[in-house]
């Protein structure tokens, strides 16, 4: 439920005018598709880790920078560009 | 005392085995449940042998998909034709970013109290789940330079020991700070924000989301960066 109550909150921040973007895990890429939300990057982490795994600031960082693109990338809502790489921790 | 296939699957849900990272069984009819448990374990078996874990990580990640993919045919609540879509005014390099999380953190001194109980701890937050789905979320304001320490978690609807461990993996504050330190953007916005998204979509609609709208734009936030859990 989480996933469709940042997807109400994407959308509705966007019809006011701010651009966003959502990073969602794999397992939620039905919600960013149904709610059709303005702009979402996928990774390939399991749920409850969106971002990667503990003490990995550089996958981190790599998530949070794919997902910065795309309001640069992205000229449509309903966006939705996935991530490469798998979720590796160590 | 016997327990059916179906009754053992399900009690990772919110059961007498629950594990948040395996809720997923639940959706799962009993032979696909086990074709899933046996192919996990069998990907153990092959971890012992090759010390390779992505495979097995993969797997449960796979599952995971395939379990909380709608049913063809179900009915569906949330599903929008219009995608909502304006451009950035500004450069990124230029932009305020402001983060936002569905990931249930708050500061320490500054718990949002749900249903006016102090000190709720993680596990009461799973076993009131379902109340909490027919609530109003509380929006938590967390200061941008904020330290570790003083970060608290809670959060019914979602498997919170890697978040526990490292807060970047629901709430990547840290990394925001790099994009800024490598001139991607130029601020963060501060405060962030948190709520535990496991909450009536009524009442986050109605109740909520037009103040949390207005309080972005008083943020002076150019883009927003948002991270369901």
């Amino acid at each position: 439920m989480c996933h469709v109550s940042v997807g109400h909150v994407a959308r509705a921040v966007e019809e006011s005018g701010i651009p966003t973007a959502g990073v969602y895990v794999s397992a939620f890429r039905f919600v960013a598709e149904e709610m059709n939300l303005p702009r979402t990057l996928i990774t390939h982490h399991p749920f409850g880790r969106p971002m990667g795994p503990v003490g990995q600031p550089d996958r981190h960082l790599e998530v949070v920078m794919a997902a910065l693109s795309l309001f640069e990338s992205a000229d449509r809502g309903g966006t939705v560009v996935e991530m490469p790489g798998r979720f590796a921790p160590g | 005392m016997s327990e059916t296939l179906e009754e053992f699957k399900n009690s990772f849900y919110y059961g007498s085995r629950s594990d948040l990272s395996f809720k997923f069984l639940k959706n799962l009819p009993p032979e696909v449940a086990a074709e899933a448990i046996r192919q996990i374990l069998e990907a153990v078996v092959t971890s012992f042998d090759t010390g390779e874990v992505t495979e097995l990580h993969d797997l449960v990640i796979r599952w995971q998909v395939d379990a909380y993919r709608p049913a063809e045919g179900s009915q569906r609540k949330y599903v929008y034709d219009d995608a909502p879509f304006v451009l950035p005014g500004k450069p990124l390099k230029e932009s305020r970013v402001g983060l936002m999380t569905s990931s249930g953190h708050f500061v320490s001194g500054d718990d949002p109290e749900p249903f006016g109980v102090k000190d709720m701890t993680q596990r009461e937050a799973e076993d009131r789940i379902g109340e909490f789905l027919r609530e109003t979320p509380t929006m938590s304001t967390i200061g941008r330079d904020i330290d570790a320490a003083d970060l608290r978690l809670r959060h019914g609807g979602y498997d919170t020991r890697s978040a526990l461990e490292d807060f970047n993996v629901t709430f990547p504050r840290d990394a925001l700070l790099a994009a800024r330190g490598a001139g991607r953007i130029a601020e963060v916005a501060d405060p962030m924000y948190s709520f535990p998204g496991a909450a009536s979509q009524g009442r986050l609609r109605k109740n909520v989301l037009p103040r949390w709208v207005e309080m972005l734009h008083g943020a002076a936030i150019d883009v927003l960066l948002l991270v369901p859990v």
